[in-house]
């Protein structure tokens, strides 16, 4: 009994070990990227958007839109579950919640300002493939936005292939492709697109193509609701 | 001018950060040095159809000399808004412009905001120019909004003019513990020219104070304003998330020496009196992507139900006969000390969003409320926002009011309002 006890706690912690590694290997801890946002829907019409998004350490990220132009100086900030929208015409940011999409799409803000997996789930093994490890995924906590996650790996670079979004009850919510392996320079080599679909949103999908991706160190005041209308000062 | 001893300790903390520079064991790396011009802007061209209120008195004192022949009016204008941002290293400006175009007779240009801006560290900064504040965690109404513009509920995300001022803000971070970050801003702001339009006395510069935090992932803030000839106020706001889709917020402040303009026996009577206004606020997104808004305002130095009475009938007794110095008095009462859209004591704010509903692609309706508590009146809006092609918005936006004649939206001078908006970003 003991034995089968101390044989499940070295899984799960080898799981979260994996799951650290694969956090690693999707993202420098801190860094600067200039990503294109397309939301395409049911008729074949896109949407698009690019940000301008800065990263530090686990738990701060913020993004400013550079286009289209109607949503120019708009910016969005998280610190851990914190999630802030600044409005450039009322120069103010406004606390909102999570779940709350800002560009439309299949896309939440959770997902396109996603912190390290490994700071928000705890990770458990599942049946894998002879390719893929197959882990799944609890939120440590209410506030993040997906209860449950699943996630494919591949296992020879650990390098995630796919997630899928689950509710508390069970319910699929939306899933996450991650394509298109490219070197981007300085040491990071990862997928360039993220394609996502959802049940809940039949016919749309939205992508998310990495333009570029640079390591890169920022003073912590950077993430404050005071620097929101100066993110572009970076570039 | 004399300050108290807090506001010098703030000034002397605030400018200690600026002399000493970037703080120590900040090694970040410098951005690239490059100069950079941005232009943008947007077009609005509005069209309005109003149902006129012909027996409202705001109506009569609207068109004093000649009152058009039908209820039914129109109106049609645009609106450029332009903007240039230049940074240079740590030195910036900024320049936000907006003009209002009826007719060649009838236009006007506006300065919004034009302020340099310089960084003597990363996390220190001084401001001088014409800014907007925009202080408060409410959206629809800011009690502590010390500094800010006059806020139109209508349409709190308007862009609005500045205040002609200098700050210093200096903001610091946290990599550990309950406390995330902090930020404190002096603003100076030197008397407006009351001699001549050119020269204020110096003894009338104010001074505005606010210290924000991070807190147990709470947003906390706490201000102040000090002047000799405005009523002095303190107050503090409040913002937190309680799950990933409801977020609540508040604000209280307390005034002294607030001027209060009621009107009895038909005569202005202006009272000095001190109290608490506070604001209480809900933000609920529901799993079918709607958006709920709710806020409740307490405006303790507004008027009272029976209070409101007499001003509309005191705007009744002006407008009735034929006296035009009458109703140039009573004209002149109205527009000096009881300007303003909201002019009572509590108001409900209610706004519904819900983008794309019945998969109307790029379609975002929203119906709002405002619900006036002591005389039952309201005023009912719906804007519906159509995004066809990217930096290009339609809206239409009916508006009505309810409410008995001496109520604060029955007695507007229109009934009904309908308004058409075109807008084109670049």
């Amino acid at each position: 009994m003991m034995f089968l006890v101390l044989a499940v706690s070295a899984s799960a912690q080898n799981a979260n070990i994996l799951l650290k590694d694969v956090d690693e290997n999707l993202m420098p801890e801190s860094y600067e990227a200039n990503r294109r946002l397309i939301n395409e829907e049911p008729d074949g019409s896109k949407k698009e958007f690019t940000f301008y998004t800065v990263k530090k350490g686990r738990d701060k990220i913020a993004m400013l839109y550079l286009l289209p132009a109607s949503e120019k100086g708009r910016a969005t900030l998280r610190l851990g579950e914190n999630m802030w929208l600044y409005v450039p015409s009322a120069k103010k940011p406004i606390r909102i919640t999570s779940l709350q999409s800002v560009v439309g799409g299949v896309f939440n803000n959770a997902d396109i300002m996603q912190l390290e997996y490994s700071t928000e789930y705890e990770a458990t093994y599942a049946e894998g493939t002879d390719k893929e490890y197959l882990l799944e995924l609890k939120a440590k906590n209410k506030t993040v936005a997906y209860d449950k996650l699943k996630m494919w790996i591949a296992k020879d670079r650990k390098i995630l292939r796919k997630v899928e979004a689950y509710s508390a009850s069970g319910m699929l919510i939306k899933t996450l492709e991650f394509k298109g392996d490219k070197n981007f320079g300085g040491g990071i080599s990862r997928p360039s697109v993220i394609e996502t679909y959802s049940p809940l949103y039949k016919g749309y999908r939205s992508l998310m193509v990495y333009q570029s991706i640079k390591k890169r160190q920022f003073p912590d005041e950077v993430f404050t609701l005071n620097y929101m209308g100066r993110l572009g000062d970076l570039r | 001018m004399r300050h108290p001893r807090w506001f010098v300790f703030v000034v002397i903390s605030a400018l200690r950060s600026v002399l000493f520079g970037q703080e120590e064991g900040a090694s970040e790396v410098p951005a690239e040095e490059t100069k950079k011009l941005e232009w943008s802007g947007n077009l609005d061209v509005k069209y309005t159809l109003f149902h006129m209120d012909e027996s409202s008195a705001a109506y009569v004192l609207q068109f004093p000399m000649s009152r058009p022949s039908s209820p039914f009016l129109s109106q049609y204008r645009f609106e450029p808004y332009l903007n240039a941002e230049y940074r240079v290293r740590d030195l910036g400006f900024s320049l936000s412009t907006h003009a209002t175009y009826f007719s060649d007779a009838e236009a006007s240009v506006d300065i919004f905001e034009a302020y340099g801006s310089f960084n003597p560290s990363f996390g220190t900064t001084l401001q001088a120019g014409k800014r907007v504040y925009n202080w408060g965690k409410g959206y629809a109404f800011n009690p502590v909004g010390f500094v800010n513009p006059v806020k139109d509920p209508e349409n709190p995300e308007l862009a609005q003019a500045g205040l002609l001022s200098a700050n210093v803000e200096y903001v610091k971070s946290f990599s550990s513990g309950a406390l995330q970050n902090m930020s404190l801003l002096l603003v100076v702001i030197p008397s407006s020219g009351s001699t001549d339009n050119r020269f204020g006395e110096l003894k009338h510069t104010d001074l505005a104070l606010k210290t924000s935090f991070l807190l147990w992932d709470t947003d906390i803030d706490f201000m102040g304003f000090y002047s000799i000839q405005k009523p002095r106020r303190v107050g503090m706001d409040i913002a937190r998330n309680m799950s990933e889709n409801v977020e609540v917020h508040g604000e209280l402040t307390y005034s002294a020496n607030v001027t209060r303009f009621t009107i009895a026996n038909n005569s202005l009577v202006a009272t000095t009196t001190n109290g608490v206004s506070y604001l209480l606020g809900l933000r609920y997104l529901h799993e079918s992507n709607t958006t709920l808004i709710a806020e409740y305002f307490h405006n303790e130095f507004g008027l009272s139900a029976s209070e409101f009475d007499a001003y509309t009938r005191f705007l009744g007794s002006g407008t009735q006969g034929n006296d035009p110095i009458l109703m140039q008095h009573v004209a002149s009462v109205h527009q000096t000390y009881f300007r303003g859209s909201n002019l009572m004591k509590d108001f409900v704010y209610l706004k519904l969003t819900k983008p794309e509903p019945f998969d109307w692609l790029y379609f975002t309706p929203s119906v709002f409320i405002i619900y006036s508590v002591a005389d039952r009146s309201f005023l009912l809006s719906a804007a519906m926002i159509y995004k066809p092609v990217t930096n290009v918005e339609f809206i239409l936006w009916p508006t009505l009011v309810s409410g008995g004649e001496n109520t604060e939206y029955g007695s507007k001078a229109f009934r009904q309002r309908v308004e058409v908006w075109m807008r084109v970003f670049f």
